[in-house]
């Protein structure tokens, strides 16, 4: 609410009347400012180059999302850049099932969760669903899942597990592999899952025809408990207890957090830790990795391209390069191609929540190819930023004044859609970014108009919802009656219709807020895997083969490369995201901003945290302003001395700003090494020092 | 000093002659020093209508130290002020005749500093315009208000307890006409020194002397008792009551002796706060800086006894602790200071009075603050963390002015009244001789006789 | 009797901090500048208290979401001078803010250190006035506020029931921070109430309250299964 009625909310479009960034504008009327832009996309239309009209977007999700798919596509530009949170796990599931998809994870009724880096309690893809696995599953026993966190520092989420297990960084698929090798040692395993579902565990022939070792004898050989214990720091008996405590299970589901992925060997070491779940069986069944599907909605209707989107659509993205297994951060080679390029490469650059200038890890490049760009276009209603040296602004409604729509969050594994309508009058001037963009399909005419048919977006959501209704099955959100009520007819294979017709389903869908299915299927084999051959592959093909170049090995390179500390970096950079994050709007929120975390007795400046040996060491005193500096970037902060952060390290949160706007953000601090095969970041191989200021 | 009243002047007692000097003459000395109390009092005033306009925010006060330099000074300010009324009350029914050129000066401190302690608490109020919430709202169960009942109590009695001694002076100014004699002739009220007045005076003042005693005691229990009647580690203690009581007698002893040396330096008095006075008080300070570490250590003990978890944080906290350097300055000042100054008869003198008064009434302040603030910054629930304390420059101004304030008015009192009681030094001469009778007969009979005097002065 | 108590279970805490925003929101608490929050001048009627212990990595943080203990014995009431803090016959220790003088003594005797002062008059931004609850005064510099167990919403919820003719349900009337609760750890009813489920739980082996042998009888349990 603070963010609603925040009174530095744009209220109607601006135009610039100054110099780009001089904060001169004037409001102009709502019909002007997208005639205005309408005629200027229609320009780079027109001129035949509409590839080089660029989308930035940020939080985008839903039919939103799709909507500006479509747009894209029907304007005929491949330059969709899709800044968002990304961490991997899709690139697992993709080499592993053979399906481009995060996983589900159906902790409520797992019996023990493994968690390797998830920050389940704080800033995951929904905690909210943690907390219900922690405190209040819906299991018929009572009992509750037992939460163990894999985590190089004290995190909350760690605090709050059952049980914490500290492991020096970067090691937690070694870690894995350890667990690994006591189950392989001690018969633990599914033997059945294994010989049925899963390839590679044996030794094997590839397919250049060479003989290679398979997932246990290479596990067998190189993951002995003691070495692993030298390795991660974790004692002997605790691997092994917690091999035997993991196996017995019923079930058991290891969860991959974003702290794997963000390694040079990032998607390695996912696979090493998705690989207990094959291990255990832990696919396909209650509690444990789901692959659910996403809700029926009725998809928009194919894009009509004309000759001009065509062309546009098969030239080279700007954005180009992805890797093999991603699209990894793809704002930053963006940026630097277009600073790099010459002025117009990109014609006109949209931006839908995202603020470049504030969150990239470089942001002196996106200044510079802001420079190179002669159109800049924002939806953001604040002036943050990247939205200050813009050209126009178009601030879209914020969340309590439209109609949105939201789809599952990945981690969980039943389909669900909640639609919100608007519950507040948005101001006179306020523009819907979606129906600016139907309004701007509209005004261009010809096969854009044409693919993007609809009046408003609540239409265009009704529309949808109408494939939910035909899909027969699944029920609107009710009680918990309700829904387990559904859930068991379902099992039995039945479906009730609660509604007479599609016009009584909408409007309870509409009150309600939204439809969820909870029923899961898990004798479909397909939701197993969807590779050629419908095994689930230890070692998939199309990673060795990417792997050959590069000499790495899966399950042996699973560890990044000790960083050396030298004299002017002694400290490890250990970033984390605050659970506060969410939409980036922490400053506006100023409940949240004076205290953004639980963390004991931090308001309103960002800090980081160290040991108090470590601090000891470096004579910091707690509450001592600082800097933290590496090779690529500086930042401000004070000390806060905190015995759960590791010692030699500092621990630093993501997403603050200083009381007077600055950013905090150890993010521009890294030293931009890659994961080369998902193309994300490595964020634990920064080193760095701490100064007083 | 015009040459009319200089001429009544000298034909005055040599007692008048002196201590009326002042009354009508001033000196530059004392210009000066008035114009720079004035002018702190003044910055302090500034300082309170800035905290009024903006709010307490502007002190250094936060959660959980709620109470600080305000309250610190009243408690400082109340207890000074059981010097005038309860020493020269004691003294009087005690009849000890030394008492005679001190009850004056002790009773107008008294008066005066009840003034500046009471406003203490309203300065530290969040609502000063609500004050009067107070009498409307009044619940007795709170030790707040028993203050509020014994302050304005006492300060009733004590201003009685100061007018009424003061009549015949007041009287004997009236009639010499060396000054304002309209608003003398209006504060005398027709005194006129008959033998039934004079008698009534005395039964009245016989009265006060025995009806202020209990309530001053009253004043600095029921202070303590703000404190020990919540559950703060180291305020709930049952030996608060008693244990501010002679605090505050601690400290106005003091309070009088610093008085003493400065009046008997400004205004000559060196025949009126004779050696005798000096080595008497003295002695009482040596008692209380004794009965102040009795009651001080027996404090310590029983805490430390107990080793109770938050007590023993803000035991350690003073000890040793953030607040050590206070604390030991507390003991240095309060007893050990004292101690060795007032235990040798050479000491005390006026400038070993002047040194051991000085310290004990830092010493005093700094026990209200190890009091207030160290038990204030550490919560009973431990989880809580432990404040800190840095008063703002405006609750020093006010601090400061209070001080310059109280010292201010005494000073311009001193040029309206007598600082000695002219009246009782005359009787003190006139009833020498029954006082010695008295004295002779509080031996057995048969020493009487080698001791009568009237008969030796009579050869 | 009508008794109002909490129970809030710190097994399933997640401390997500979610009570404590939704208690600022309910009852209009503004936040202080930085400065102010460096000088402990923050305000939380419902505050999570972290307890951190240990040398790494045997390292323990615990959480503590801490309301108005709201004690059946408060010492608080008994200390004002003016009655502005006062305990109501349903057990809901309350505070009159016309009339609180702002001495601070309450938040002195409160061993709990739950009495929040306004050291300055709390701010709001023009279009911020919006969003502030009608139903709960907004409070000036100078006195004294702390947790009410958002007292206006059983008078909203009794005028309801009447309204409707039925008597008050246990989830009529529930506090800002009990109805928020992801993982429901925090539970509100009437303690004397043998349908309410605070009820049961108080009798719960886990169940124990702060700073027992004080003597506040605090309505306010917890659930722990470490001490």
């Amino acid at each position: 609410m603070q963010t609603l009625y925040h009174p530095e909310r744009i209220a109607a479009p601006l135009v610039r009347t100054g110099p780009r960034g001089s904060g001169q504008w004037k409001e102009v009327p709502r019909e002007q400012a997208i005639t205005q832009l309408s005629e200027r996309l229609g320009e780079l239309r027109a001129s035949g180059r509409p590839e080089s009209l660029a989308l930035l977007a940020g939080y985008c999700a839903g039919t939103m999302r799709d909507v500006w798919h479509q747009f894209m596509q029907a304007f005929g530009s491949p330059n969709y850049v899709a800044d968002e949170y990304a961490d991997g796990t899709d690139a697992i599931m993709e080499v592993m099932h053979g399906m481009r998809r995060r996983p589900g994870y159906d902790l409520e009724r797992s019996e023990i969760v493994l968690s390797f880096g998830a920050p389940l309690f704080e800033s995951w893809w929904s905690p909210l669903q943690a907390f219900v696995a922690f405190a209040d599953p819906e299991r018929p026993n009572g009992r509750r899942p037992h939460f163990v966190q894999v985590d190089t520092r004290f995190s909350r989420t760690a605090a709050r597990s059952h049980e914490w297990v500290a492991v020096r960084s970067g090691t937690h698929a070694v870690l894995a592999l350890g667990i690994a090798y006591v189950l392989i040692r001690d018969a633990l395993y599914d033997a059945q899952f294994v010989a049925e579902h899963v390839a590679g565990f044996e030794d094997f022939t590839d397919e250049q025809g060479r003989l290679r070792a398979g997932y246990r004898s290479l596990v067998s050989s190189n993951y002995r408990t003691e070495e692993v214990s030298v390795i991660t720091g974790v004692p002997v008996e605790r691997i092994s207890s917690l091999a035997r405590a993991f196996s017995r299970g019923r079930p058991p589901v290891a969860v991959c957090g974003e702290e794997i992925m963000r390694a040079p060997n990032g998607l390695l070491a996912g696979l090493a830790v998705h690989s207990l779940n094959l291990l255990m069986g832990s696919v396909n069944r209650p509690g444990t990795v789901l692959f659910g599907d996403a809700p029926p909605l009725e998809p928009l209707a194919e894009p009509v391209l004309d000759p001009t989107a065509r062309a546009g659509l098969e030239r080279v993205p700007v954005a180009d390069g992805a890797a093999r297994f991603g699209t990894g951060s793809p704002e930053l080679p963006f940026a630097e191609r277009v600073a790099a390029g010459s002025e117009g490469t990109v014609g006109a650059l949209l931006l839908y929540y995202a603020n470049p200038l504030a969150s990239s890890a470089r942001p002196e490049v996106w200044r510079d190819a802001l420079e190179k760009i002669p159109f800049v276009v924002s939806f953001s209603p604040f002036l943050d930023e990247t939205t200050h040296h813009a050209d126009m602004v178009l601030p879209d409604l914020l969340p309590y004044e439209r109609w949105q729509d939201a789809p599952t969050p990945r981690s969980y594994p039943y389909p669900v859609w909640s639609v919100n309508r608007p519950l507040v009058e948005p101001p006179e001037g306020g523009t819907h970014t979606a129906d600016v963009l139907l309004a701007i399909a509209t005004n261009l005419g010809g096969s854009v108009a044409q693919s993007l048919p609809y009046e408003a977006f609540d239409a265009l959501l009704k529309t949808r919802a109408q494939g939910l209704y035909a899909a027969r099955r699944g029920t609107v959100f009710g009680s918990e009656f309700e829904r387990e009520h559904h859930r068991q007819m379902e099992q039995r294979g039945w479906w009730l219709p609660m509604h007479t017709d599609f016009e009584a389903f909408w409007r309870e869908l509409v009150e309600r807020g939204g439809w969820t299915d909870l029923y899961y299927d898990d004798t479909d084999p397909g939701n197993l895997s969807a590779t050629p051959d419908g095994r689930i592959h230890l070692f998939p093909p199309g990673l060795l083969d990417a792997l050959q170049v590069e000499a790495r090995e899966p399950y042996i390179d699973v560890a990044p490369p000790a960083t050396a500390e030298t004299d002017d970096y002694p400290l490890q950079l250990i970033p984390y995201r605050l659970s506060t994050l969410a939409s980036g709007t922490l400053s506006l929120q100023r409940w949240l901003a004076e205290r953004p975390s639980l963390f004991p007795e931090v308001y309103w400046h960002p800090w980081v945290e160290v040991n108090p040996v470590t601090a000891d060491e470096l004579g910091l005193q707690d509450d001592a302003r600082i800097r933290v500096v590496s090779d690529s970037g500086r930042y401000e902060a004070r000390v806060k001395v905190f015995p759960g952060a590791a010692p030699g390290s500092v621990s630093a949160p993501y997403g603050l700003r200083h009381p007077d706007g600055a950013v905090a953000s150890p993010l521009q601090l890294l030293d931009g090494t890659v994961d080369p095969l998902t193309g994300l970041q490595s964020w634990f191989s920064t080193r760095v020092r701490v100064e007083g200021v | 000093m015009k040459r009319e009243v200089a001429e009544k002047l000298e034909g005055m007692s040599a007692d008048e002659r002196i201590l009326l000097r002042p009354l009508v003459e001033t000196s530059r000395g004392f210009y000066v020093m008035a114009g720079l109390l004035g002018a702190v009092t003044l910055w302090g005033l500034f300082a309170y209508y800035l905290q009024v306009r903006y709010g307490l925010g502007r002190t250094g006060l936060n959660r959980p130290e709620y109470w600080g330099i305000y309250i610190i000074s009243f408690v400082f300010f109340i207890g000074i002020s059981h010097a005038g009324t309860l020493i020269s009350a004691i003294l009087r029914v005690s009849n000890a005749e030394w008492r005679r050129s001190i009850t004056r000066s002790a009773e107008l401190i008294t008066v005066l500093v009840i003034g500046f302690g009471a406003i203490q608490p309203i300065i530290d109020l969040g609502r000063p315009d609500r004050l009067f919430n107070v009498l409307f709202n009044a619940q007795l169960r709170s030790p707040l208000l028993w203050d509020v009942i014994s302050i304005g109590l006492y300060f009733t009695a004590s201003s009685i307890y100061l007018y009424v001694p003061l009549i015949p002076d007041l009287a004997r100014i009236r009639d010499s006409g060396i000054k304002a004699p309209r608003l003398y002739k209006f504060l005398a009220a027709g005194y006129q020194d008959t033998p039934e007045q004079r008698a009534r005076l005395h039964k009245v003042i016989g009265i006060l002397s025995i009806a202020v005693i209990p309530i001053a005691i009253s004043v600095h229990t029921v202070i303590g008792w703000i404190f020990a009647m919540t559950l703060r580690p180291m305020w709930h203690s049952t030996i608060f009551g008693p244990y501010f009581v002679i605090g505050a007698i601690h400290s106005g002893i003091a309070a009088i002796l610093v008085a003493m040396v400065v009046l008997r330096r400004a205004y000559h008095l060196e025949d009126y706060f004779k050696p005798v006075h000096f080595d008497y008080l003295g002695r009482m300070l040596l008692v209380f800086s004794l009965l102040w570490f009795y009651f001080t250590f027996a404090e310590y003990l029983t805490v430390f006894y107990g080793a109770e978890p938050a007590e023993m944080r803000t035991f350690w906290a003073k000890v040793s602790g953030r607040y050590a350097v206070p604390f030991w300055t507390m003991v240095a000042g309060c007893f050990l200071i004292p101690f060795a100054l007032m235990a040798r008869r050479s000491t005390r003198s006026p400038p070993g009075v002047l040194v051991a008064g000085i310290a004990v009434m830092i010493g005093m302040w700094l026990e209200r603050y190890n009091i207030v603030v160290p038990t204030s910054v550490n919560p009973i629930w431990e989880i809580e963390s432990p404040g800190q304390y840095l008063p703002s420059w405006i609750e020093l101004s006010i601090m400061a002015a209070t001080f310059s304030g109280f010292i201010l008015l005494y000073m311009v009192a001193t040029k309206f009244v007598p600082i000695i009681s002219i009246w009782e030094i005359e009787e003190g001469r006139e009833e020498s001789a029954e006082v010695a009778e008295r004295v002779a007969g509080y031996l057995p009979e048969p020493y009487r006789k080698l001791l009568d005097f009237r008969a030796i002065g009579d050869e | 009797m009508t008794r109002w108590g909490m129970v809030i279970d710190l097994d399933r805490c997640t401390a997500c901090g979610t009570c404590e925003v939704a208690c600022k929101s309910e009852n209009n608490i503004a936040t202080v500048s930085p400065e102010q929050a460096d000088m402990d001048r923050t305000m939380s009627w419902m505050k999570v208290e972290v307890e951190v212990e240990g040398e790494f990595p045997a390292t323990t943080m615990r959480f503590y979401p801490r309301p108005c203990m709201q004690c059946d014995n408060p010492p608080c009431i008994r200390v004002c001078p003016v009655k502005a803090t006062y305990i109501n016959d349903e057990g809901i220790v309350g505070q009159i803010y016309a009339r609180c003088i702002g001495c601070r003594y309450c938040a002195n005797a409160c061993p709990y250190t739950v009495k929040y002062f306004n050291w300055y008059g709390p701010e709001w931004p023009e279009s911020e006035r919006q969003h502030l609850n009608p139903d709960v005064s907004v409070r000036p510099r100078g006195v004294i506020e702390k947790c009410t167990f958002c007292h206006h919403r059983l008078q909203k919820a009794r005028e309801d029931a009447r309204a409707e003719g039925r008597d008050l349900r246990e989830e009529d009337y529930q506090p800002a921070c009990a109805e928020t609760c992801p993982t429901g750890a925090i539970v509100f009813g009437d303690l004397d109430n043998p349908t309410h489920r605070v009820a049961e739980l108080k009798e719960d082996p886990r169940a124990m309250r702060l700073l027992e042998d004080l003597g506040t009888e605090p309505k306010v349990y917890y659930l722990a299964s470490r001490q």
